[in-house]
């Protein structure tokens, strides 16, 4: 596991807990959550809007591109790989990929695309309930969040230390190998109102590793 | 050989359930020795110790106790034994119970309040367990799919039956059956670590705006699904979708002051239920005057159902857990965290009263198994039983 994934983690499963949940309900699967719909994009967004969140991107001019659009100011979504295929299944219908930005210049690595006022990063360690929905299908959880929705602060001074002894004499005297990190951070959620995670389940099961 | 062991001790007087002790390790291997009945005369049923290997296996234990006789001999625990455990990851589930999953694993619903389980094998939970529920389907079009996908707190009747905090007695709701449900796949898991974060966000089952309206409880009083672990002070939001009735209750739209959302103070909590005082517009709140919660939900609105919740955003300005006879020097907080019904330290130090705390822990869980001939005696012993444990980490363990 990478040093700063520790970090990570810790600040999701902390955001799973405490922010308040949108069950998606735009879909068509028939479960609870449903699959993401199209009005599920603009559900939340409304909502974050509603409770006044500053969205964390401005937007992107429309150029005179094929296969492009405009990019409207956005929230962020952290989501799971495993949602790309139901995101793939809604090219057309109002969500663009990143590769049909007017320009890709502002996108993140990590940024799948784009839906209405939301921008859609992925990751395959976004947290997912296996089994945990009404039908008894995996439940992935969408944080969409505006700008002042949550905070995270490494303490003063003390940041990461990855401690490592190596493994130079393997006997029963010496067995002294370790490897650690240490951390001292700490998160809050400042602004309730400005998050919402957005479960859902997925259109069909892929299969596959 | 100790460059890597770990040995603690300590002891804990038994409430009767199940028993969760953190430490800051996964023991491999843990003792017992129940001070109490050591000094009680020999009594059918008594279990005076017990060991625990993990190469054993999970909920497994050798336990040392008296027959009919009373003659002291050894027995073993299938379940309900010792375990170890490590809460490190959220979403973490336990064995799926549902119809063929296990010979003869039915199990059915009431629809009643709150819903009662009945299990065709013994389910193996504490009361303070958590679970969630899917897939029950009665019929295509009926059943108590509205209760599926949440957590819920778990009160154990006996071995083979619990109840949930869930109201599932309106006519929405038709009881159901695994045995004689469609396709027989409903089911239910245990949520194994389900407060790694306290205090969480929580799913609302009922409300009263006067006593005992729907539930036990004073005036003014909410009930959720799970504990929630809020604090007497706390600030705390409501996000209650409008199928439920109850929305004068909701954070915004605030129509006094735009924009600014309506938090509402705590001043009396217990397990799965907390009374709300003054709220940030008003001293003296109606609660009595709004619309009435609803948990009668119809079958048909399940998909995408959105669940009423309580968050949690603000905590008590009084400082920490106050130090008290026999506590910690800093007391860590208290927390109910789905083991039992019981609250437990966190392992991770003092904190600020209702202010997010991880909750992260490991340790060993003794349970209130019985053995295979002591078939009525109780691992983790009566209530007011004084157990006194070791538990060790060891550097070699060959096999």
């Amino acid at each position: 596991m990478a040093m700063r994934q520790a970090e990570d983690l810790i600040l999701r499963d902390y955001i799973v807990s405490a922010a308040s949940d949108i069950n998606a309900g735009g879909g068509s699967n028939g479960d609870n959550p449903t699959n993401l719909g199209l009005s599920d994009f603009s559900l939340v967004a409304t909502t974050l809007d509603s409770n006044n969140a500053y969205k964390f991107m401005s937007g992107i001019e429309g150029m005179d591109r094929f296969g492009t659009g405009p990019i409207r100011s956005a929230y962020f979504m952290l989501s799971s790989t495993e949602l790309q295929t139901d995101f793939d299944s809604l090219v057309g219908q109002g969500v663009l990929n990143n590769w049909n930005y007017p320009t890709n210049a502002s996108a993140l690595p990590s940024e799948w695309g784009s839906v209405f006022n939301v921008r859609i990063l992925t990751s395959s360690e976004a947290p997912v309930a296996r089994g945990a929905s009404a039908n008894a299908q995996d439940v992935y959880y969408n944080a969409v969040m505006g700008k002042q929705a949550v905070t995270h602060i490494n303490q003063d001074g003390y940041s990461m230390n990855l401690i490592y002894r190596d493994p130079y004499y393997s006997g029963m005297l010496a067995q002294n190998a370790t490897l650690a990190v240490k951390f001292a951070q700490a998160q809050a959620i400042t602004q309730d109102t400005a998050i919402r995670n957005l479960l859902c389940t997925r259109l069909s099961s892929l299969g596959g590793p | 050989m100790a460059e890597y062991s770990r040995l603690a001790k300590g002891h804990f007087t038994s409430t009767g359930q199940s028993q969760v002790v953190n430490l800051p390790f996964q023991p491999d291997r843990v003792e017992l020795l129940n001070y109490t009945l050591a000094n009680t005369n020999a009594t059918s049923q008594n279990v005076v110790r017990a060991y625990w290997d993990v190469s054993m296996g999970q909920g497994q234990a050798v336990i040392e106790g008296y027959n009919a006789t009373p003659a002291l001999i050894f027995d073993v625990i299938s379940s309900g034994g010792i375990s170890s455990f490590a809460a490190g990851q959220l979403l973490q589930y336990g064995p799926v119970y549902s119809h063929n999953s296990v010979a003869s694993a039915d199990f059915s619903i009431t629809a009643a309040n709150p819903a009662v389980v009945t299990t065709a094998t013994a389910h193996g939970l504490g009361s303070g367990n958590v679970v969630i529920f899917s897939n029950l389907y009665q019929t295509a079009t009926t059943g108590m799919q509205q209760m599926a996908g949440v957590p819920m707190t778990v009160t154990v009747i006996n071995s083979t039956s619990f109840s949930v905090n869930w109201n599932a007695s309106g006519s929405n709701y038709t009881a159901f059956n695994s045995a004689t449900s469609t396709g027989n796949v409903g089911s239910w898991k245990q949520v194994l670590y389900p407060y790694l974060y306290a205090p969480e966000q929580a799913v609302i089952t009922g409300i009263n705006r006067t006593v005992n309206e729907q539930f036990t409880g004073a005036a003014n009083t909410i009930q959720t699904a799970a504990a929630h672990n809020y604090q007497v002070g706390q600030e705390v939001a409501f996000r209650i979708p409008s199928p439920w009735g109850t929305t004068q209750l909701n954070s915004l739209p605030d129509v006094l002051i735009p924009g600014s959302p309506i938090y509402w103070y705590v001043i009396a909590v217990t397990q799965n239920t907390f009374t709300v005082g003054q709220n940030s517009l008003s001293a003296v709140p109606n609660v009595a005057g709004y619309t009435a919660f609803n948990p009668n939900q119809t079958f048909a609105s399940f998909p995408g159902l959105k669940f009423p919740q309580v968050v949690p955003v603000g905590d008590v300005n009084s400082g920490g857990v106050q130090i008290s006879a026999g506590s910690q020097l800093y007391p860590p907080p208290l927390l109910w965290n789905g083991y039992s019904n019981t609250q437990a330290s966190s392992i991770n130090g003092p904190a600020i009263q209702g202010a997010f705390v991880n909750n992260t822990s490991q340790g060993f869980v003794v349970g209130a198994g019985a053995g295979r001939v002591l078939t009525t005696a109780s691992l983790v012993g009566a209530n007011g039983n004084v157990i006194y444990w070791a538990a060790y980490f060891d550097d070699l363990s060959v096999n």
